[in-house]
This record gives C-alpha cells, structure tokens and sequence, in this order.
C-alpha cells in the first residue's frame, strides 16, 4: 500500500474515535443539572439578568408583564435556548444535536462565574473555542519542545543502560525511572523553581540581570510567566496574560499565535530566544515523567534486539562496536520506542495543566487549571469539556502521527 | 499420610485420603521466595508496613475524621489582628522586628505576616500548640492547619481511598476483559472501542470531567452522611475511570489463556460458559492485574494531589486529613513564599513545603518498588 493511502485510511478511522469522545462527553454533559447546561452552552446572565434561566417567571421580571396582572408566566428565552440545545427532545435527538455542535465548533462560552476571569478579566461571554485558539500554540510550541527533550535524552541513555546492563548507569536509569512515577508533577516543578531561585537569585539579590533584563526585575517573576515584564526590553516588553504579546497601538495583534514565530516576524530576536528559554525548565519537567517510563521500554527492546543473530552476524564481522549499537541495534530498538511513545502521549498530554499552572505560563493547561477552580466559584463546565476535547484530538491526532511514522519506519505495517 | 478429624455429632473418626496440597499456595511461597531476595521490594515493603502501623495508631486516636486540626493567628504583634472563631485554637505570631507580645509566640516574616516559620518541636506543647511546621491556606484570612496532623490522620483515607478505587476498577476491569477476551466477537468489538476511547482522553482530564460533573448533582447515597455520601460518590466516580486500562490487560491475558488445552478440557467435558471463565480463565490471567493494582495504588494520591492543586476541591471539607490533598494545599503556598524574595524577605520553609509532598512520593515509591519485586517474583521470564 502507497503511503498517502495508508495516511488516508488513518484518517478515515479518526471519525468514529471523535464521535466516541464526544459521546462520552455527552454522557457526562447531559448529567448536570439543566441550568448548568444552559450556562455551559451560552455563558452565564449577569447578575441583573439572572431570570433568563429561571423556566417560568414571576410577574414584573423580564418579558413577563407585572402587576395588576398577577400571574406568572413561561420564560421565552429560557424555552428559546432549551429548543436550540434540544433539551425538550429524546436523548438521540440531543447526542445529534450535541454532536452537530461540537463538530461546528459551538462548544458553548465561558461562564460570567469562571475563575478564569482571574486571567483575563473581559473573558466572560466568549466563545470556549476563540479563548482556547488563543492558548492552543503555546502548548503545541511547549509540547514541541517537550518531546524533543525526550527523544533527546530517553533514547540515549536507554541504549546506554541496556549496554551497561546492571552497572551503575542501568541501576541510576532504573531510579530515575522509578522516581518518575511516584515525584508529583507539582512537587518536581516547585522544587526546580527553588533551586534556580535559590542558587541563581541569592546571587544577584532575587533580582533578575538579563540581557533584555537590565533594571533588576524580581526574579521570580522573571522566571515565570509566557512573557518578559513590561519593564523589560527598553520598556516594550509584557503583555502579562494576552495570547502574544505584539503589541500595535493597543491592540495585541497576532500574525500567528506562536509567541516564538511571532517574536521572529517581528524581528525581535531577543524576545523570541526569551520565550525559548522561558520554556526550557518546563519542558524539562513535562519530559521527566515521560522519559522515565520510556527509559524502561529503550532499555528493554533494546536488550531483545542486542540478543537478536544480525547483531551477532554483525560483530562477528568485526564491525566496531559503537556501530553496531548506533546503526544495528539501535535503527531497530526505534520502532518500540515510537509505538510506546503513542501509547504514552495521553500521560504526557495529561502533566500540562500542572506544570503550567506552576509555571504560569498561558497555554491551554492553564486555562483548564483556572476553570476547574471550585473554591471561589463555580466550576465552568464549558471551559472544562472544552480543554478535554482539545486535548483529546491533540492525543488522537499525535497517535495517528505516531502510527504513520511507525509506518515508515517497518514497511511491513504498510503491506499488511 | 491420612487425618482423623474429630466428628462432631458423628459416630466415630472419619478416615479421608490425604488432600492434594493446593498448588495455589506453592506458588505464593515461591513468590515469597523471591520476593524478599529482592533489597528495594523488602525496603518497600517495610516503608508500607510502617504506613499501615501509623494508620493503625491513628485510628485508635479519637479525633474528628474530617476535618484537619485547624488554628488561627492571633497576630499580636501586626496590628492585632484576630479572627480566630469562637473554640477554634489560636497561636500567636508577630511579625520580625517587632517584640513578642508574650513567650512562645512565633516570629514570621515581615512582608508575609501569616507564615509561620517551621518548628522542630516533637511535641505540640512544647513551643506553643504548632505541631511539626504549619502553613497559611486562606488568603485573606489567618489560617493554618497541623500538617503533623495531616500526615498521622492523612494515611488512613490515602490507603483506604487508593485501595477501594483500584479495586473496584480492577474487578470492572477483569469482568469486562474476560468477557470481552472469552467471547471476542461483537462484544469483544464493543467493548475494546469503549476502551480505546476512555483511553485516549488523558486520565487527569477525564477524572477532573467525571468529578466535577457528579459533584454538581447534590446526591445522597444510601443515606449517609452527606460528608461520607460525597466521599462515596468521589470513590465511585475515580472507578468510573479506572476500568479501561484492566479491561485492556486482563483481555490480552485471556486470549492467551483461552487458547490452552485445560480450557478446551474443561470445554469438552461440558463446563459452562460461566464457570469455565469463573474458574479457569480468571485465576490463570490475574497475576498482571495484580501488578498493575500494586502500581496503581501508588497513582491514586498523586491524581487527586494533581487536582486539588489545580484547585478542585474534591473533598467535602476544605481540610480534608488526606495526604494528596495536604501536600497539594502544602505546596500551593510556595509562590506566597517566592514572592517574598522580590521584596528581600526569602523565607522558604522547607519542612512545610515539601514534607507532605515528599511522604507521599515516599508512599508511590515504595508501593512501585514492592510491585516491582512482585512482578519480578511472578513472572519467570522478567527474573535476573
């Protein structure tokens, strides 16, 4: 089978996985409470306007005529949005409706209650798919990044435990990887933050000295966060919590969302090396996790490959060693490191809102990380189905990449 | 070898041929074997022993079950400020620089006058009633809570909530991969897919999706107590998304199983579908879902640590004595601390920060180490 085919096919297969997550998304949407429904799809009245979700109004509020006449009557708005969301319909009519929605991207607007007001204050009221358009390309460049990271690190030092098989590298890999399942992704993150606040801040007086940096901001505040802060870069810098932070009489504007690439547009090298670097730690924590339960799969795969006749073949050749691990081995060890990369893309997906939570860093985490706050308000259920579906196409799209690239890697998938 | 029982009721001893030993009990001595030739298994092992000892003496301690030992900061020194509720306990803070209104009141930072520096006293009346470091939740307000407190009383609800929610996964796991494994076919089709699908949405997402949704519904079961009613709901709807990894495992080992020769035996001596699943598949195909319970009981406190931390607060009340939860509301405190450092006061109370995150890495740790060695015991193939 031609390639384009086989990443067709892929595609084709993509659907029925779609409409089983937002089928099970309308299981659990369809058991709020209905006002937590109205609210999720059009956003919270304000409080002035709270009658819209009441189903029969007393006399004198909204539409419904006051005194003398006395009597109550039916809430025209409140039966307008329940027939446009087909709440008076049967369960079937609803998942339609509720599927017709989701694929049209009506993924309803986020509550006038959401804690996410505390990031953006004139949120309230917007559509859930705009704001997360705006967070979505900064967790691609962090999850970019991120993978890189592993790959970087997890494929080497798997081949180098599996080669110094039960010497000190196998058994430091072995605690690494072991440490990876049980440190809290919150935990590692506050303790890198102390360290480098600690051993870089004690010297320079907490303050940061940068080269875009120079008036001495805090340096706390300078390590976390998207973006510099205003007083950085001659005073240009710091849109604090805006999708990027290119600033034009105003109005942020954003050519495409990548705060790296928009940085480049711009011509402002320092800004886009800032936002870089800005990531690393991070990206450093997400990968760990990650990379401690991937280390265990290199190692193991590559221990079977080691023991497999081409590799002996090869070294009877008298093929320098390192060769025969780089290119023999190490070419065939790659396949399982892959499809277990696939498989674990849901866990790696997962560490984001934590981290950027800690790191407060604007990407699509931290917008889920903001909605589900039940302690000041409400949770916003939009905001919240929201991230989830984002973030499960993001895993799904990242499976399919993952299974043609395993494609390529073993024709024999292909053909069979 | 034959044994006279004693009869009860009976006319005299009933001789009976010696019973075959059961070969179930061999292979738990053999794991044992190799189990404690295992250093970090036993290590583990120990450190969850002791956790069981500390929940042990923590049940025997008559205190409220759900709610952490909370205290309020008479802060004498910084302009009087007292909020303290009516019986609830009160410490005395002043602020650095100024003079203790009396002994045993505790210095605090000048820019952040509700952080009390850590104490190393053993005893909670030694030093005023500030057990083992404490820390501000509420802003706003001047609260602290015990985290010696959180930690003793904490274990019991991380054990008994980590344990019930594997458990009931696994056992909706291994129902549903049998018998989605035995029959294959169209239910086989129907019920891999389901999995698939739970299995794509990342986990802390779809408990985060499941929780909030069920704690929107104010619900009452069997009619407890709100408080336990919530826990329980809590509990059922972590289940909710636990099943789908055991499905997965238990239907792979089954569809090897299926295919051995004491299946067909049984088969053709007319076993039921039924028993021949009962009986024969599920004992031969539930060592991986043991390994994977021992894992996953580790997972558990950090999922929910992971959520209060990103502020859902999941239990019923705010203190809830539960270790992901204490150490989730322990760390939340650190920016507080670190932006202390911008106005020169860097005050990090590491106890405070990072004793109950630590303990509870301590517990993940050595419950995957013991499930290492458990794995390794098992499984023949894995064993150096």
């Amino acid at each position: 089978m031609k390639m384009s085919l086989y990443i067709i096919r892929r595609l084709i297969l993509l659907v029925p996985i779609i409409i089983g997550v937002m089928t099970i998304t309308f299981v659990l949407v369809s058991a709020l409470p209905i006002n937590d429904r109205l609210i999720a799809a059009y956003g919270a009245p304000s409080p002035r306007a709270s009658w819209i979700y009441d189903p029969v109004l007393s006399p004198g509020t909204g539409p419904c005529p006051g005194p003398p006449n006395t009597h109550t009557c039916p809430n025209p708005i409140y039966n307008r949005d329940v027939a446009a969301l087909g709440l008076n319909q049967p369960i079937p009519v609803q998942w339609g409706i509720y599927l017709y929605r989701s694929f049209t991207f009506q993924w309803g607007a986020v509550s006038n209650y959401s804690s996410a007001g505390l990031l953006i204050p004139s949120i309230h009221g917007l559509p859930v798919t705009t704001v997360l358009s705006w967070y979505l390309p900064y967790t691609i460049e962090l999850a970019v990044l991120s993978l890189v990271i592993i790959l970087l690190i997890s494929i080497p030092l798997g081949n180098l435990a599996a080669v110094n098989r039960n010497r000190p590298v196998d058994q430091g890999a072995r605690v690494m990887s072991f440490s990876g399942f049980a440190l809290p992704g919150f935990l590692l993150a506050s303790l890198v933050l102390v360290a480098v606040v600690i051993g870089v801040g004690s010297n320079s007086g907490y303050l940061a000295h940068t080269p875009w940096c120079q008036s001495g901001e805090p340096l706390w505040n300078e390590l976390t966060g998207s973006w510099p802060l205003s007083s950085c870069f001659g005073g240009t810098g710091g849109a604090t919590s805006f999708p990027s932070w290119i600033h034009n009489n105003g109005i942020y504007t954003t050519p495409t969302g990548f705060p790296t690439v928009d940085a480049l547009i711009a011509g402002n090298y320092w800004v886009a090396l800032d936002s870089v670097i800005r990531m690393i730690l991070p990206a450093l924590v997400i990968a760990f996790g990650t990379i401690a339960i991937l280390l265990r799969f290199v190692r193991n795969s590559m221990l079977e490959v080691m023991n497999l006749d081409f590799v002996r073949t090869a070294r009877s050749e008298g093929i320098p060693e390192s060769t025969v691990i780089k290119r023999h081995a190490g070419r065939n060890s790659l396949n399982v490191t892959i499809t277990v990369m696939g498989l674990l893309f849901a866990f790696f997906i997962g560490g984001f809102p934590i981290i950027e939570d800690v790191f407060g860093l604007n990407g699509v985490g931290l917008i889920l990380a903001y909605s589900v706050q039940n302690t000041v308000g409400p949770v916003d259920f939009a905001l919240v189905f929201g991230t989830t579906l984002l973030f499960t196409f993001i895993v799904v799209i990242a499976n399919i990449i993952v299974d043609v690239l395993y494609a390529y890697l073993d024709p024999r998938v292909r053909l069979g | 070898m034959s044994t006279s029982t004693p009869g009860e009721g009976s006319a005299g001893a009933v001789t009976r041929p010696a019973r075959r030993r059961n070969p179930r009990i061999d292979q738990w001595k053999r794991t044992w074997y190799f189990l404690r030739r295992n250093t970090l298994a036993l290590v583990g092992l120990g450190i969850l022993v002791f956790f069981l000892l500390v929940a042990i003496y923590a049940l025997t301690q008559s205190v409220p079950w759900d709610h952490l030992t909370t205290y309020c900061a008479t802060n004498q020194g910084n302009g009087g400020i007292d909020q303290c509720l009516p019986g609830q306990l009160s410490i005395c803070t002043y602020a650095q620089g100024t003079t203790p209104p009396h002994a045993g009141c505790y210095q605090t930072p000048q820019a952040y006058p509700s952080v009390v520096p850590p104490t190393l006293s053993l005893s909670p009346l030694a030093a005023g009633p500030l057990p083992l470091g404490s820390l501000t939740v509420l802003p706003g307000g001047l609260l602290f809570f015990s985290i010696y407190d959180g930690l003793l009383r904490g274990i019991d609800w991380t054990l008994l909530v980590s344990i019930t929610i594997v458990a009931g996964g696994a056992l909706a796991g291994l129902l549903l991969g049998s018998v989605s494994g035995y029959f294959g076919g169209l239910v086989d089709e129907v019920i891999m897919r389901l999995v698939d699908i739970m299995l794509s949405i990342p986990q802390l997402l779809l408990v985060i999706m499941v929780v909030s949704v069920v704690s929107a519904n104010n619900v009452t079961l069997f009619g407890l107590d709100p408080t336990s009613s919530k826990v329980l709901l809590l509990i059922i709807s972590f289940m909710i998304t636990w099943w789908p990894f055991y499905t997965r495992i238990v239907r792979g080992q089954v569809l090897v199983v299926r295919e051995q020769k004491f299946v067909e035996a049984a088969r053709a001596s007319g076993a039921k579908k039924g028993r021949i699943i009962l009986r024969h598949i599920v004992p031969n195909s539930v060592y991986p879902v043991f390994i994977q319970i021992s894992l996953d009981v580790g997972t558990v406190p950090l999922l929910i640590a992971a959520l209060v931390f990103l502020g859902f607060r999941l239990f019923p009340t705010f203190y809830f004595p539960e270790w992901g939860t204490v150490a989730a509301l322990s760390v939340q405190q650190l920016p507080a601390f670190l932006t202390g450092c911008q106005v020169g006061v860097c005050v990090l109370p590491a106890w405070q920060l990072f004793v109950p995150g630590l303990a509870l890495f301590l517990y993940a740790i050595s419950v995957n180490f013991f499930a290492d060695g458990i794995r390794d015991a098992l499984d023949p193939r894995l064993r150096r």
